[in-house]
């Protein structure tokens, strides 16, 4: 891998560094890394190219920041993946090597090049796109961050589990927190469950502890029944719109908080702990905050009608109804009893709104489907199932799985203890889902039947007799929509918010001060939720740590050698303020010309294309880069 | 080392995507390994509204045989930037058709961070355009 073209006539002022990432196959299958550097090596702004297997891993990065250090090379590209993934990896590199971090420009050669071209028409494209990005490199210049004030606060949208944690963990950091939660209860999906597999903790003492906690530490203020209406600003300077309404609850399923004299602080089963906060006439507020962690949670979901026969038999209910019924009927018995019928046989049917598959599965009414595992499914059944086994002995228990998925700590125990404890499992094709039928042919004895072609007795048509089947639900991000829709949230395919990097960045947002904590992102359990609100809240902690928050400096400067003071780009700014005609001294003469402010301006560009004299420009994406870029992709040499 | 493959003949189409949303929406398509002609370009851009109309002409006069505009639309960050990059191009195709260029050789549209569809119908039907019409024949040039 030679790393310099010493042959080359160096016309240009700059030195470049490029450095062509594999990524392990996924761009050298498609492009020939090599021939690309051949063809840069020869670019006159270009002083050195090398290659790696993986440009991201700690040695290609200290191959960049050494070349800086040693002054082989004064600016650095790197071809790799998509910048949404690793800008910030290299700008960081650079930072470390003691070097302005936006010396740097990014070539995309994975997603817009070797994942959708081969053979020679992908070496040539790679090498224009970095040919492309060299030109910009030479033209960029050290631009600093701008610097704003940012307040030590912290809004937490969701009252879950993992908001609970994160507004805790914050606020033990002395950082004040307001949390938000539109339902009157504190505790989210955990308060509707009984005993958490697979420690047997009570989800109502581990809801109760830890809202206890909030709702008594000074720095954290509670919002219940509110929700987000407006947003605005940016990390550090971030405006909510808060509304706060009378809930709508179904009173079969909840009793109104208050009406039976529940006291501020108390859990109440299946709802979460009631802070004392129920308004009787809706409100609007503002909160100003500087990082926004967003806890919003899942929902359960619910089958359609007639899925596994629900809806059309009574005996066919979901696993949440089913840990619902246990836990207010805790009767001992041989026999468990649900709405009142004693249960000889049930079974229970696992990924249900899991793992759908395309063209086997029928899509939702919206038209998705649920293609992801649910996780915590497999653990939750098992456990119940172990409850049942171990409280009510002559209730069979039959176990109709795809795969069993006990993936934690604790957890592959409650599979074994499930079959120590006479579950009988069947095991079903991907293809070959369970059906649920009325039993004809013992009518009036049990009055269901689930057929299934039974794997683990290699094939065998096999029917269970049951009194009730259970369908073991997955779970679905909650309905945020709203949310989605002002703060421009990136959502994945599967519905659940998008992190800005699985590994390296999981509860970041591209949007700066703006986090993930929890079940919004993925399925998770209590423990992993938890996890992800205590790295969100270390990671807002970590963003307002020094009082001020740092913006990227890609905002409009104005020449004052060419500006002649039209005004042109203040008509056609975007942000109130960020651009005005100001008196200034030019040559001994007072002149009007366009001044900038930092803090303001949106580095729209705007501006830029309406000034006749072309006198003003964003830093970092200047007119004159994209015309040097443009040139290079019409340029004859570049792939010769 | 003379490729062929990257022939100029082909005519290159330029992309001017938005990074909130067309750009990721480039990714989104790689991501889904969805392939689509190799003689399209992507400039990554805040919003395209920092282009001024002689940027356009300036490209067309270069070789470029198509651009497309792909923005934000409705949901562009910047309040105000697409209803101006929309008025700025209406002046762009006047500009056109007095140099005798087939207005078709430039399209503004809307893509999303998830409009895989979208994306490939807009550079298929682009790449339709260019190779019927071949390269730009500027009137003054």
């Amino acid at each position: 891998m030679a790393d310099e073209n010493k042959d080359k006539a160096i016309t240009s002022k700059r030195k470049v560094g490029v450095y062509i990432c594999y990524c392990g196959g996924n761009i050298s299958d498609h492009v020939d890394v090599e021939k690309v550097r051949e063809r840069i090596e020869k670019l006159p702004e270009v002083a050195a190219v090398r290659t790696n297997m993986f440009m991201c891993s700690d040695p290609g990065q200290e191959m960049i920041m050494e070349d800086l250090k040693s002054g082989a090379i004064d600016r650095v590209v790197v071809a790799s993946c998509a910048p949404s993934l690793h800008e910030t990896t290299f700008r960081g590199a650079i930072s470390r090597a003691g070097r302005n971090p936006y010396i740097y420009e990014h070539a995309n050669i994975r997603e817009q090049v070797s994942w959708v071209h081969h053979g020679d028409k992908a070496t040539d494209k790679a090498t224009r796109l970095v040919s492309m990005a060299t030109a910009k490199a030479e033209q960029l210049n050290p631009l600093e961050p701008i610097r704003v004030e940012a307040g030590k606060h912290v809004t937490v949208i969701g009252g879950g589990i993992a908001g609970l944690r994160a507004a805790k963990d914050l606020a033990d950091r002395g950082i004040k927190v307001v949390l938000l939660e539109k339902s009157p209860f504190l505790g989210g999906q955990l308060a509707s469950l009984d005993q958490i597999a697979p420690t047997g903790d009570k989800a109502a003492d581990l809801v109760s502890d830890l809202a206890g906690q909030v709702l008594n530490d000074d720095s954290i203020t509670v919002h219940t029944c509110s929700e987000v209406e407006s947003f605005e600003g940016y990390v550090g300077n971030f405006r909510l719109g808060v509304k706060k309404q009378p809930p709508e609850m179904d009173p079969e399923k909840i009793k109104p908080p208050g009406a039976a004299g529940e006291a501020a602080g108390e859990f109440i089963p299946f709802a979460g702990v009631y802070n004392g906060d129920m308004p009787s006439v809706p409100a609007e507020f503002t909160v100003e905050t500087g990082v926004i962690i967003l806890a919003t949670g899942f929902k359960s979901y619910m089958p359609s009608k007639g899925e596994y026969g629900f809806g059309e038999y009574e005996q066919v209910t979901t696993l949440p109804e089913l840990i619902r019924s246990m836990a207010e009927n805790k009767a001992a018995g041989n026999l468990m009893e649900f709405n009142g019928r004693k249960i000889r046989s049930m079974a229970m049917i696992h990924c249900v709104g899991s793992r759908q598959i395309p063209g086997i599965h029928p899509e939702n009414e919206g038209g998705y489907l649920n293609e992801y595992c649910s996780r915590t499914c497999c653990s939750a059944t098992l456990n119940v199932s172990n409850i049942i086994r171990t409280s009510h002995p002559g209730t069979r228990i039959f176990e109709f799985y795809r795969d069993i998925r006990t993936y934690g700590r604790g957890q592959e125990e409650l599979y074994e203890e499930a079959a120590r404890n006479q579950v009988v499992f069947l095991r079903f094709e991907d293809d070959a889902s369970p059906e649920v039928v009325r039993n004809i042919s013992h009518s009036g004895d049990f009055p269901l039947m689930v057929k299934v072609k039974d794997t683990l007795t290699f094939g065998e048509d096999v029917g269970a007799p049951v009194d009730l089947v259970v369908l073991v639900t997955g779970v679905e991000p909650n309905t945020i929509s709203d949310l989605v829709e002002m703060m421009k949230l990136p959502v994945g395919t599967d519905r659940f918010l998008l992190e800005v990097h699985p590994k390296l960045r999981p509860v970041e947002l591209p949007i700066s001060g703006i986090l993930l904590a929890g079940t919004c992102q993925a399925p998770m359990d209590v423990g992993e939720a938890c996890n992800a609100a205590g790295a969100a809240a270390v990671k807002a902690a970590a963003l307002l740590g020094r009082g001020y928050v740092e913006l990227d400096p890609f905002v409009a400067l104005v020449d004052l050698e060419k500006c002649g003071g039209t005004g042109e780009c203040v008509n056609a700014c975007l942000s109130d303020g960020a651009l005005n005609m100001v008196d200034m001294e030019v040559d001994g003469q007072t002149v009007r010309r366009a001044q900038v402010t930092p803090a303001l301006c949106l580095g729209c560009g705007v501006c830029v294309g309406v000034c006749p004299e072309n006198a003003i420009e964003v830093a970092g994406w200047t007119l004159k880069q994209y015309e040097a870029m443009v040139d290079r992709i019409v340029a004859e040499e570049v792939t010769a | 080392m003379t490729s062929l493959a990257d022939n100029q003949s082909e005519g290159k189409i330029l992309i001017l995507a938005t990074e909130t949303c067309a750009y990721p929406g480039a990714d989104s398509v790689g991501q889904a390994h969805s392939s689509y002609p190799a003689n399209t370009f992507i400039l990554r851009v805040r919003a395209p509204a920092l282009f001024p109309e002689h940027f356009y002409l300036d490209c067309f006069n270069k070789g470029i045989s198509g651009i497309i505009i792909m923005s934000c639309g409705e949901e562009c960050p910047y309040d105000g930037a697409y209803k101006a990059m929309a008025t700025r191009l209406d002046r762009v195709y006047v500009m056109m058709r007095q140099q005798e260029l087939d207005i078709r050789r430039l399209r503004l549209t809307a893509i999303c961070t998830v409009c895989n569809r979208a994306f490939l119908n807009e550079v298929n039907q682009m790449n339709k355009v260019v190779q019927e019409l071949g390269p730009p024949q500027m009137a003054q040039s």
